[in-house]
């Protein structure tokens, strides 16, 4: 069988926009809507009212943040919810110099894993750290929730601004 | 609150709502570019003919689906068929009922061995037949986009 090499044709945007090839276009609807879940649709609401919460394991007895309702540790359902302080302690954290799109910053964000009072050990949730001298940030640091006034809150983890120092 | 509960305020859903860019463009390839520019500018059929398999493509294929071979011989086909087998269409794509039923037919193109599907029209649905001749009808030449709407349906003849 002979064989054959099929010229190819590149397309520019251009080339569409100046309708120099015939073409079909296809928008669909893509709309979603991410269902929350039982424990985090409740923990969103709590931040909505300013108050951080999380969830007891009769197991092993941890107090978990972010919520969920069963235990990684243990497989077994947890069994109720407790209300947590918004202060706690840094338990990681990095200096970002770069944003999600690499753009350069002059000033680092810092995404922080905060330790929050009241949780178990070692449970604590990613926030970033403000009002704070990117140099003073350490390991072990106390910081605290700064709230959106109310009104603003909307359910969401960006209810809390950021985490600052405890002064 | 899970939308597996039930809900009591319509505040306790809580869900995320977003949207992904999906737009798409479908181009009508080489050969499709060909056909349907000749439909918007003159009104006419092109078909490409293989050979050494004796077979008359249209729409144009650009290469042969029986021995793969480089269809390079085009040629101008009747816009004249006859219907290949047809449907009566009642609802829409959303499953609403249509005002007036449409037919849909796959009309085998004279003298080739292809054809498509389209609209049948100026025609009684019981009138219909399997092998009833029919032709093109084409809009105006000032309403033609390219595209296979450029036919607005297949008419008796």
């Amino acid at each position: 069988m002979k064989e054959h090499v099929y010229e190819s044709v590149y397309l520019r945007s251009k080339d569409f926009e100046e309708g120099r090839v015939l073409f079909e276009t296809w928008d669909p609807n893509t709309h979603y809507a991410w269902d929350a879940g039982i424990a985090i649709g409740r923990y969103l609401q709590g931040l909505k009212a300013g108050q951080l919460i999380g969830r007891h394991c009769p197991e092993c007895g941890r107090v978990l943040i972010p919520p969920r309702m069963f235990c990684e540790s243990c497989f077994c359902a947890t069994d109720h919810w407790i209300p947590l302080q918004d202060t706690g302690t840094v338990i990681t954290f990095s200096l970002c110099y770069v944003t999600w799109d690499m753009i350069r910053l002059e000033e680092p964000l810092i995404p922080a894993v905060i330790e929050i009072d009241g949780a178990s050990t070692g449970m604590g949730i990613m926030h970033m750290l403000g009002d704070v001298d990117p140099d003073a940030v350490e390991i072990g640091m106390r910081v605290q929730a700064v709230w959106k006034p109310a009104e603003e809150r909307t359910g969401s983890i960006t209810d809390i601004v950021h985490f600052k120092p405890v002064e | 609150m899970s939308l597996l509960h039930r809900i009591e305020h319509a505040g306790d859903a809580l869900a995320w709502h977003g949207d992904m860019p999906t737009l798409g463009r479908y181009t009508a390839g080489i050969a499709g570019e060909k056909f349907f520019r000749e439909i918007m500018e003159n009104g006419k059929f092109l078909g490409t003919i293989c050979p050494s398999c004796d077979l008359v493509y249209t729409p144009p294929r650009l290469y042969c689906e029986q021995c793969f071979a480089q269809l390079e011989e085009w040629v101008e086909v009747p816009t004249t068929g006859i219907v290949e087998t047809f449907t009566i269409v009642h609802l829409d794509m959303d499953g609403n009922r249509l005002p007036e039923p449409r037919v849909m037919a796959f009309v085998h193109i004279d003298d080739t061995d292809g054809g498509f599907v389209h609209f049948l029209g100026d025609v009684e649905p019981e009138e219909i037949c399997i092998g009833m001749p029919v032709e093109a009808v084409f809009k105006e030449p000032g309403e033609r986009q390219g595209s296979i709407l450029d036919i607005a349906h297949f008419r008796p003849r």
